[in-house]
């Protein structure tokens, strides 16, 4: 399936590149050591079209950066060939120097000659100059048949589409909108805040989750840029960077906007109908007619109408300012990007998971968090009063053979800062913490300190040997086996068993990535393309994550993490237009016969069919291919092309490897050095006299080190590498048995 | 079942004995890994603070660790969280003197200062009627040498009742409590039987420990040699104490054992055992108090930083015990006789309540306890050594 055999067209109809500089990086030692780099240099200069070829001590350096640009222009080059490091290291530095020197960008070609030859054959020099032979060649060939090519430049649209009004959310549509972009927030609730606003305080500042809401909330509400939606999903998601399309569907709250102040009102005291409170996590009830809580924002009711559907009486009555047929809205947002920012749900223990459920007095966190919001006072839980108050850490975190391996990061702090508020508020309240570490992790530490002073007592237990929960008569016990303790097992009576339950994925997460493509985790949080360096980046370009839904975070993190997502997708979009790499798939539209089969495995939905020319044809959205090649081997008339990887380039690289190598070998022993370091260089040569040596009878170390008259460590090093690659052997002890003899190996 | 219950209250409990930091251990053991008593078969005193934190006092009230410290107080230097285990050992001997004492004098004694005081005013308000009611003629004439005829006043036989009552007393107490430490300590454990044999072969450790306190020398593990130590003031407290502790027990052997001998109308050479000893006796005290008090009072080494007010009232009687004494020999022999008298009186109402009261319930049981502490850890030590 060659491309002469098939396209008729001839392997040389692109233009030749005929002045190519290639410059061949020592990398200080790193290539030089085992790759006869010289020779290299002088072997390169004979290849068709090669002008210069040079070897450089370091290619990347300054010096050598505006070397080559000189070279570029003095001997008029139209493309280089640098054989150094890995592309992932130096690809844009050099594409700078070509572009400083006039030359386009993609008429340079990077060889690795580093990470793929000299680092992983350093025991075989020799073969490592010959592959490097190989690799440059291919290169040369490769640079020969290269295209130049331009960016691709799209229009962006300065709209941002953030999805999830909690803390990160709100905080990035600020900075978004005050940096000129049009937001849409969408909210599946009914009320903004997420996670925050069901926290009481928070640490290190104390403040109220509410008052946080409110702030950012007040703040979103002063910004005309930023329109909040609340109770709404996103549905569909179609488009590409700089042009989004997202539908979302908007639920009605079931209240006529129109309506009577006063009759809501009325009808609200005159609800009877009550639900368990999810919001207080069913620790409370709400009537059908509810805000969250009553400082909720938006400051609007909201009808449950699964509730109130039977009560007919009820809605005929109020029927003027609620009506529970009001339909559903969609509406289509065009956006530039999407930040997706949906926070997390908190993990809800199995039944009798720690007497979950099962026993009277065991609650998760953040249930005490909102029991402790909900009870300014006296803590009192189940009509009793609570005067101690055992925390059990890691339940559903931390799980070495479970589904969550891993730990959340906030709780050790959350229920030490809870620990230190139940003292606070309620004065004779003791706390008692079954652990397994504790990660008060920076400048958290101090609230660990001070619950210690205050008397909290800590219990470490191990994850295989959990505390067990029981009612002793009607008490509730918990037993540990305690390991600061010489492992004792001990017992405690208390009043409240509070489980730390970490964060996890929200249980919609995986239908939201299925909608927008974003991959998703064993642990089921969103995916970012790498944690160090791009961590607020998909690899759908313009789709972005942000806060706790990439993985769990405390609302500090969270917020910093969405402000970074939002600073970087004002760079891209601010201008109106985006810049991309032209590292795509091309259709050439003569052959191209619309099969349809790129398009069924394309990931990134870029391929479509239409009509040019009198025919259908297969056509790039060049914002979504991401250049990853895949449509090119099922093409069966091979009418697609990845630029840079076209049928040409590869081929020439393939002949550039199988052209015959000649080197030249070293001439003469060099001088050996007994101390100091010895290069990679000298190897040979002390294996030589070694390997010579012990041919004549097999020695011992001190032996040839006297005969050689090389230091003895130097001796030892040498034989221990060349027994490891097997190139000697022991043959037995010494008549002292002191010391091995040793041999060539066979 | 091995299950030791939590008692969270125990933690307030501790603190009226004096440690009031212990809380902030986070268990890093750092005080374990520098203490210089400490061994694989004692651990201490990481151990000792846990079982305080937790409140079980089962635990505490049968171990032994609490005596094999001398509270040189390298681990309240090391704490990283300052949360004084020194400090929290020295609360602890308290608090187990207090549970040794089956009648719970001790530990009202240790807990209220009231009490306390009370205790010694009882005591010598009792000695004071004796006298009132007892002592014979307050006579003016002296002796041929030109001493007070202070056996006319206070017939020596007849204090000797009065000493051996008292010696009687604080014996049965003391011993009983050493009894009820024992039971605790040794007969409790499950995991290990003492067979008779070591009972006697380990015997020697009380009287050992009793005259020299051995265990001081370990304290501070420098490495440096034994006179290097003495030359460099490291020993000065150890040597202090000897000094205090020879003085006292000197005493105490003359007046319970020899009174006919020491409360003599004699007024002998100044070179004359009866003086020397007693002289030796009075200076070991005083030095003795002297020196521990400037340390308590300057807060100079780590174990003296932290007082509780029964170390006080320990070192206040035995100073006016010992400085009523030699006033009361220097009016004797220099022919005071109301002085001489006067001074007596006092002088033994200070001495039967302390020795009624310190010695059995509170702080000067240590004499006794800590020797018997260290027989009976060698005892657990050697019977696990003959079980393997």
């Amino acid at each position: 399936m060659c491309s002469k055999c098939l396209s008729g067209k001839k392997y040389n109809e692109v233009k030749m590149k005929e002045r190519i500089g290639v410059y061949i990086c020592h990398c200080g030692g790193n290539i030089s050591d085992y790759v006869d780099v010289e020779q290299l240099s002088e072997m390169m200069k004979d290849e068709d079209g090669v002008v210069i070829a040079k070897n450089v001590m370091f290619a990347c350096a300054d010096s050598n950066q505006k070397e080559m640009i000189n070279d570029i222009r003095d001997k008029n080059l139209d493309s280089i060939v640098v054989a150094s490091c890995s592309p992932k290291l130096h690809l844009h530095t050099f594409r700078g120097v070509a572009q400083r020197a006039g030359l386009n960008p993609f008429n340079y070609v990077q060889v690795n000659i580093r990470e793929q030859c000299s680092w992983p054959h350093s025991d075989h020099p020799l073969d490592a100059t010959k592959k490097a032979v190989g690799l440059i060649r291919a290169g040369i060939k490769r640079v020969a048949r290269s295209k130049a090519l331009e960016n691709i430049v799209i229009d962006a649209k300065k709209a941002v589409v953030i999805v999830g009004a909690g803390v990160s959310g709100m905080r990035a549509a600020i900075d978004l909108a005050k940096m000129g972009n049009d937001v849409f927030l969408v909210e599946k609730d009914f009320f903004v805040g997420g996670r925050v606003a069901q926290s009481g305080e928070l640490f290190m500042t104390n403040q109220k989750g509410k008052q946080l809401v409110e702030q950012l909330y007040n703040e979103i509400k002063s910004l005309n840029k930023i329109t909040l939606f609340t109770g709404a999903t996103l549905e569909k998601i179609s488009g590409s960077l700089g042009n989004f399309n997202v539908s979302i569907k908007i639920k009605p709250r079931f209240i006529n906007e129109k309506a009577d102040e006063k009759l809501l009102n009325q009808a609200i005291s005159e609800c009877s109908v009550e639900v368990p409170d999810v919001f207080n996590y069913g620790l409370t009830r709400r009537k059908a007619i509810y805000k969250n809580y009553p400082e909720a924002l938006p400051d609007k009711y909201v009808v449950d109408a699964e509730a109130l559907k039977n009560e007919k009486e009820f809605l005929k009555k109020f029927s003027s300012c609620i009506d529970i047929y009001q339909p559903d809205e969609t509406l289509t947002l065009n956006a530039g990007s999407v930040l997706v920012t949906t926070g997390v749900d908190t993990y809800q223990p199995e039944e009798n998971e720690f007497g979950y459920k099962k026993l009277n007095g065991v609650i998760t966190l953040p249930e005490l968090k909102r029991l402790m919001e909900l009870n300014p006072e006296t803590l009192i839980y189940n009509n009793k009063k609570v005067r101690s108050v055992a925390f059990i850490y890691c339940v559903g975190n931390r799980q070495s053979k479970g589904k969550n391996k891993y730990c959340s990061r906030f709780c050790c702090t959350s229920t030490i800062h809870t620990s230190l508020q139940l003292k606070e508020k309620y004065k004779d309240v003791r706390a008692f913490h079954f652990y397994r570490d504790i990660r008060t992790y920076g400048k958290q530490e101090i609230l660990f300190e001070k619950s210690s002073k205050q008397g909290d007592v800590y219990l470490r237990f191990d994850e295989k040997e959990p505390p067990v929960v029981e009612m002793n008569g009607n008490k509730l016990v918990v037993k540990v086996k305690d390991y600061i303790t010489t492992k004792k097992e001990l017992e405690l009576e208390t009043d409240l068993v509070v489980l730390v339950t970490g964060m996890v994925s929200r249980s919609d997460s995986s239908s939201l990535a299925e909608i927008l493509k974003i991959p998703i985790g064993n642990d089921k949080f969103f995916n970012e393309i790498h944690p160090k360096l791009k961590p607020v980046e998909t690899v759908i370009k313009g789709v972005f994550i942000g806060g706790s839904c990439q993985g769990p975070k405390n609302v500090s993190e969270s917020v910093q993490s969405s402000l970074a997502a939002s600073a970087k997708i004002n760079a891209l979009i601010k201008s109106g237009r985006i810049s991309l790499d032209p590292i795509v798939a091309t259709v050439d539209k003569d052959i191209c016969v619309w099969c349809g089969k790129c398009a069924e495995v394309c990931e990134y939905d870029a391929l479509k069919e239409i009509k040019a020319e009198g025919k259908n044809i297969a056509s790039v959205n060049m914002a979504s291919c991401t250049g990853c090649g895949i449509c090119a081997p099922v093409c069966p008339v091979d009418a697609i092309q990845i630029a840079q990887y076209t049928n040409d380039e590869i081929e020439s690289m393939i002949d550039g490897f199988m052209q015959k190598i000649e080197l030249k070998e070293k001439s003469g022993e060099e001088e050996v050095q007994a101390e100091g370091a010895v290069t990679m260089k000298e190897y040979p040569q002390i294996w030589k006299q070694i390997l010579q040596s012990i041919n004549e009878k097999p020695k011992t170390i001190p032996e040839i080190s006297k005969e050689l008259e090389i230091n003895n460590d130097l001796v030892t090093y040498h034989l221990m590498t060349m027994n490891k690659y097997s190139i000697v052997e022991s043959a037995g002890l010494d008549k002292k048995e002191t010391y091995h003899l040793y041999k060539q190996k066979n | 079942m091995n299950m030791a219950k939590i008692n969270p209250d125990f933690a307030e409990e501790i603190k009226k004995y004096g440690a009031q930091d212990f809380n902030a251990c986070y268990n890093c053991g750092n005080c374990t890994a520098v203490c210089s008593m400490t061994d694989a078969d004692n651990s201490f005193p990481r151990k000792i603070i846990r079982y305080t934190s937790l409140g079980l006092e089962g635990e505490l009230q049968t171990s032994v660790e609490p005596w094999l410290c001398y509270y040189c107080g390298d681990c309240s230097t090391s704490c990283p969280r300052q949360a004084d285990p020194g400090n929290l050992m020295m609360s602890v001997r308290r608090y187990l003197v207090a549970k040794y004492d089956w009648t719970g004098l001790s530990k009202k004694l240790y807990t209220s200062k009231v009490w306390e005081l009370g205790a010694i005013i009882f005591v010598a308000l009792i000695v004071l009627l004796l006298f009132i009611l007892y002592s014979g003629e307050m006579t003016t004439e002296l002796t041929t040498e030109g001493g007070v005829k202070l056996n006319t006043f206070a017939p020596w036989q007849n204090v000797e009742i009065l000493d051996w009552s008292m010696a009687g007393l604080l014996s049965f107490f003391l011993l009983s409590n050493i009894v009820n430490m024992f039971f605790k300590i040794v007969l409790k454990r499950k995991d290990v039987k003492v067979p008779l044999k070591l009972y006697f072969t380990e015997l020697f450790n009380i009287l050992f420990h009793f005259f020299t306190q051995w265990n001081f020398s370990k304290c501070n593990a420098e490495k440096k040699s034994f006179w290097e130590k003495i030359k460099s003031g490291e020993y000065n407290y150890w040597l202090i104490h000897l000094f205090l502790m020879t003085a006292y027990v000197t005493m105490f052997i003359m007046i319970v054992g020899f009174l006919g001998w020491f409360q003599t109308d004699n007024v002998y050479k100044w070179y004359h055992p009866q003086r020397l000893l007693g002289y030796y006796a009075t200076a070991g005290i005083i030095t003795g108090i002297i020196y521990f008090a400037i340390l308590r009072i300057k807060k100079i080494i780590e174990k003296s930083k932290k007082t509780h007010f029964s170390d006080w009232t320990f070192l206040i009687l035995l100073f006016l015990t010992a400085f009523s004494g030699i006033l009361l020999h220097f009016f004797r022999i220099y022919g005071m006789p109301y002085a001489t008298y006067y001074t007596y009186v006092i002088h033994m109402m200070i001495l039967i309540p302390m020795l009624i009261i310190e010695v059995p319930f509170s702080k000067w049981s240590h004499l006794a306890y800590r020797p018997f502490a260290i027989y009976f850890s060698r005892l657990i030590i050697e019977a696990k050594k003959i079980k393997k």
